[in-house]
């Protein structure tokens, strides 16, 4: 559905995207990650024949992305989306859907569909006088009145609260089942995470990693392990010479390590030191921890420390890891 | 053969239908845009502000509608100002009683100072009025006498209009308007002196045709034409714009034959009822009269005939008879554009504050529709607003298609300003300045409608002839009308070029977004490009050649314009200095138009600056960007030359009869005599200029700004230079 080739843009001496090339599916939801100034936007912006390429090719639903045609197959949603606020959320879809040359009773179809899924309230009321997260759902209900094969979408649930922010990812996701092709861009990890299917990780202008989100996991995380337990890491000799994260929690001390064999050694120097085991957990990397090693640096602006602490699943629990999501989403909200 | 034909046919007509139905589409979208921008700007306004704004709008025309009524039944406060003592028998009596300022009073009760402002006082002469009544030809002298206070000087003067305007009431009224209005000509030819002598005046070397042929200044050559329309004028408008001098000797079948009525605008002299009695002290008319005999009303014969422009002359050398009122008038018609462009503006700058416009453009909608859509509703309120003045006015067709071109400009400007503004406040700034600039350029040139071909350059000229009932032909029209309009057009044109993501959305500073809307007009010359010596000229080379020319070219309708101003602004000013200044600002700015875009696309890396260029064939990349600049150079001059040949126009109305014309718009019209060969040498002569100034420009532009700066300097010397050698020639 879409594909870059050789995708070059400079602007004057400064380069925004370097020799940047990847493929997008019928029906897939696609993300791109990177921090600020890594080129995303830039990117989804030349996909939306906003921003004319430097170089390269870019085609998007049989169309190049110059073509005013392709514009017609394509849905947009930009970072920043004030709207008319003179207007209201209904005239707003109508317009739109009229620039279209959608006939008003289809339009209409279309609008009050989209509204009701994203349960936004208030259609008569000016849209200077909505919520902002209320706006943002117009905005994505605008992208959809073409009924269009692909979505571009620049940090869709940029700044919303929690709860509008799963609103809008659960509406990404349900895109992906009526067959939408979806391009997303997120600073927020999580929600790439929780939504695409494959990623691109930009840094700097350039894809520096690709592939689905457990490929990429797997190519660039571990699984770390950690043991729970009340002995104090300086107890021993032993214990102190253990190649181990070591923190306090509560009246307990949580030690990672990065293999199996380690927390076999852990637990033999726990013993040896009169104490006991009284969890063992295991986490798998996040998006995040995947940047930080692929990039070298931390998502700007984002969370860093440990996400809640585990998973909360043993080294047995098959279904923890959705959970540890969860709190990890949580946890990201609340540092925005 | 005819399946050929047949295929062919077909083809157009495919292709026909193909174009009307991209029209459709684009019409339908810009409708829509249109539709909704109006309902947007509607929408800003709520529902109280507007019934405020009509209630006020309802009581301003009811006091309007009140104060008409009232003037109606009597009660207007210019009635009986001034208190004059006239005899009832006087002639005069008849004339002040029809003056509603004036209320005559018994001269026997009349107390000047005490119960009059002012009185008549009739001497009769000797022995006549024995019968009991007075004639004219028993009075031998009238004088008003008035107090010696501001009161009675005002009410002198109103006496003296109230029988002027009665004398003219009465000519109007004989059925022989020859008899009444007689014309006379004067021919004499005085020697041709150079537009340089002292005293030549910008308006014309001296030349005062239509001046009744009586002026003894420094003339070229006054073939004595007198211009038909003026006379028309001169009837219109109490003789006063008249070049006419009338001759008591050839109207004795008129009544007002007696004196020496020089049809000037205060030429008083004339008698009432055939004699030739003088108003005491408000004969002053006479030194006014004189003057006109003096070239002093020189009045020109704009629109008339072919072309024919025959009377010019500048300030410093006449006294023009100014249309106030259908300047006034005309100044009606800007009023609403300012308030227009104010809407308008905070309307295109809204699309891009925040990003707002943006979801706009992923539309399937081009840039030019969505400008147009947006701009439409402006245009048609300008419009409406426009017809509705004019028929408040009195003002026909012409004022309105006059007036559109100034809306469009006005449009034009404010469309640039707003996508080059970073904030509301910058956009203030650019409003006013466009209101103020375009304001004046409008206005200032029109109020010299009767006194010189300079005044064409505003199409409000056209409105105020159209004002005064006088007819203006196709020429002068597009002369008026066609700079501003291509000049609105190529405004739109520049502000579309940077209604992009790119530019839209930045805060660029300005003179980044005019280069901008420049380059993205550019095609890029290939590597190794240059048509010195570069090689075969491939398509790509030629298209980028061609949009280098194309842009140059252009500039013109704005070349125009700041020529234009630059005459009009020069045109009080002695030659010495005008001339000096003129030929170096022309020279400015011709330069300027040239390059500029060159520079842009150098500056934004249309044409490489770098040393990158090189073609490859063992010669310096840094000859690679000579010959870039060259080549563009020459693009640029030549496509400079070829448009500037539209200014041809100004030939056709007249304007190089203007000294100032000849030296800004002049070429070698006047050098028929020469031999073909020289003559082609003269014609291709500022093509040779405009390559080699442009050149040199370009190759600064082409090594930076410092550089271009230089180089520009240089050819701007350069040209003045030339452009002075023109001129003595000429």
């Amino acid at each position: 559905m879409i594909e870059v080739s050789g995708l070059r843009k400079t602007y004057g001496d400064f380069a925004a995207v370097v020799d940047s090339d990847f493929s997008v599916d019928d029906g897939e939801v696609f993300g791109i990650v990177g921090p600020n100034g890594a080129g995303k936007t830039t990117t989804l912006k030349i996909l939306a024949g906003l921003v004319e390429p430097t170089d390269g090719e870019v085609t998007v639903a049989g169309f190049d992305a110059s073509d005013p045609e392709m514009r017609r197959h394509l849905g947009f949603l930009p970072e920043e989306s004030p709207l008319y606020e003179e207007m209201t959320a209904l005239s707003y879809l109508r317009f739109f859907a009229d620039l279209y040359d959608v006939p008003r009773e289809v339009a209409d179809e279309r609008i009050e569909a989209a509204l009701d899924r994203l349960e936004l309230d208030h259609r008569e009321r000016r849209l200077g006088d909505v919520s902002k997260g209320m706006k943002r759902k117009v905005a994505i209900a605008r992208s959809l009145v073409n009924d269009p094969d692909v979505l571009v979408y620049d940090e869709p649930a940029s700044g919303l609260d929690p709860v509008t922010t799963n609103s809008v990812l659960a509406f990404t996701r349900e895109l992906r089942e009526t067959g939408k092709t979806v391009v997303f861009s997120a600073h927020n990890l999580y929600h790439v995470e929780s939504v695409c299917d494959r990623v691109v990780v930009m840094n700097e202008g350039r894809i520096v990693a690709r592939g689905s989100v457990d490929g990429i996991r797997e190519r660039h995380g571990e699984t770390t392990y950690r043991v729970f337990t009340d002995a104090e890491p300086t107890a021993t000799p032993a214990l102190a010479d253990l190649d181990a994260t070591t923190e306090e929690v509560g009246d307990r001390f949580r030690m990672a390590v990065p293999s199996m064999d380690a927390v076999a050694a852990v637990r033999e120097a726990v013993a040896d030191a009169g104490g006991e085991v009284v969890d063992i957990r295991s986490r798998e990397p996040s998006l995040e921890d995947v940047f930080l090693d692929i990039v070298g640096r931390p998502m700007p602006g984002r969370y860093t420390g440990d996400l809640g602490g585990d998973s909360g699943k043993s080294a047995n629990d098959e279904d923890a890891g959705e959970s540890g999501g969860t709190k990890a989403a949580s946890t990201t909200e609340a540092t925005e | 053969m005819t399946d050929r034909i047949r295929r062919v046919a077909r083809r157009c007509a495919t292709g026909v239908r193909r174009v009307l139905r991209r029209l459709a589409v684009g019409v339908r979208r810009v409708l829509r845009v249109a539709r909704w921008e109006s309902a947007r700007a509607s929408g800003g306004v709520d529902r109280r502000t507007l019934a405020a704004g009509i209630a006020l709008l309802l009581v301003a025309g009811g006091v309007v509608g009140v104060g008409v009524a009232t003037g109606v039944a009597g009660l207007d406060v210019d009635r009986d100002v001034y208190r004059v003592g006239v005899d009832p028998g006087s002639p005069y009596a008849e004339a002040i009683d029809e003056e509603a300022s004036l209320r005559p009073v018994s001269p026997e009760t009349a107390s000047i100072g005490d119960s009059a402002d002012a009185v008549v006082v009739t001497v009769i002469r000797p022995g006549s009025g024995d019968d009991g009544t007075i004639d004219g030809a028993d009075v031998e002298e009238v004088v008003v006498r008035a107090t010696d206070t501001q009161k009675g000087e005002a009410a002198a003067a109103s006496v003296r209009e109230a029988v002027e305007s009665h004398n003219e009431r009465l000519m109007r009224a004989e059925p022989n308007q020859t008899a009444a209005f007689p014309v006379t000509v004067t021919l004499r030819y005085v020697g041709r002196t150079t537009g340089f002598d002292d005293g030549a005046t910008l308006g014309g070397g001296g030349s005062d045709d239509g001046t009744g042929g009586e002026s003894d200044s420094g003339s070229d050559a006054t073939d004595g034409k007198i211009d038909s329309r003026g006379s028309e004028t001169g009837d219109a408008s109490s003789g006063g714009n008249s070049t006419s001098r009338t001759d008591d000797t050839e109207t004795g079948d008129g009544p007002s034959g007696g004196g020496s009525a020089d049809g000037g605008p205060d030429g008083s002299d004339s008698g009432v009822d055939g004699s030739d009695t003088s108003i005491g002290d408000t004969d002053s008319g006479d030194a006014d009269a004189d003057s006109s005999d003096d070239g002093g009303f020189a009045v020109p014969s704009i629109g008339g005939g072919t072309f024919g422009a025959d009377t010019v002359g500048s300030p410093g050398s006449i006294t023009p008879p100014f249309p106030f009122t259908s300047l006034l008038l005309a100044f009606a018609f800007l009023v609403p554009m300012n308030f227009l462009i104010q809407a308008y503006g905070s309307s295109i700058l809204d699309e891009r504050t925040n990003r707002r416009g943006e979801p706009l453009l992923v539309t399937p909608l081009s840039p030019a529709e969505i400008v147009a859509g947006k701009t439409l509703p402006y245009a048609a309120a300008a419009a409406v607003v426009t017809s509705l003045i004019a028929l408040a006015v009195g003002g026909g067709a012409l004022s309105v298609v006059a007036v559109a071109p100034i809306a469009a400009a006005f449009l034009g400007a404010t469309f640039v300003g707003a996508m080059f503004a970073r904030s509301f406040k910058e956009l203030t700034f650019v409003t006013v300045g466009v209101s103020v600039l375009l304001t004046t350029y409008a206005f200032v040139p029109a109020i010299f409608t009767n006194v010189t071909p300079v005044a064409l350059v505003s199409p409000l000229t056209l409105v105020v002839f159209d004002l005064q009932g006088e007819a203006v032909s196709a020429g002068e029209a597009l002369f008026s009308t066609a700079p501003m309009a291509v000049g609105a057009a190529l405004l739109f044109g520049l502000g579309l070029g940077v209604y992009r993501e790119e530019d839209m959305f930045s805060q660029k500073p300005v003179t980044r977004k005019f280069l901008d809307a420049l380059a993205v007009r550019l095609f890029a010359m290939p590597a190794g490009a240059g048509a010195v010596g570069g090689g075969v000229l491939d398509r790509d080379r030629l298209r980028a050649l061609g949009s280098v020319a194309l842009l140059t070219a252009c500039t013109i309708p704005f070349v125009f314009v700041a020529e234009l101003l630059a005459v009009a602004v020069l045109f009080a000013l002695p030659v010495t200095v005008s001339i000096p200044v003129l030929l170096v600002t022309i020279a400015f700015v011709e330069e300027v138009a040239k390059s500029v875009g060159l520079y842009a696309g150098f500056e934004r890396g249309v044409f490489a600056r770098t040393d990158g260029v090189g073609d490859g064939d063992g010669v310096g990349d840094g000859d690679g960007r000579l010959r870039v600049a060259l080549a563009v150079g020459l693009a640029s001059g030549t496509g400079f030359f070829l448009a500037e040949k539209v200014t041809a126009v100004v030939q056709a109305v007249g304007l190089t009869d203007l000294f100032l014309g000849r030296a800004a718009f002049g070429d070698v019209t006047g050098l028929s005599g020469l031999p073909p060969l020289a003559l082609a040498a003269l014609f291709f002569a500022p093509l040779v200029l405009h390559v080699a100034t442009t050149s040199v420009a370009s190759v600064g532009a082409s090594r930076g700004r410092t550089a271009y700066a230089v180089a520009l300097t240089l050819a701007t010397l350069g040209h003045a230079a030339y452009n002075a050698g023109v001129v003595s020639l000429g």
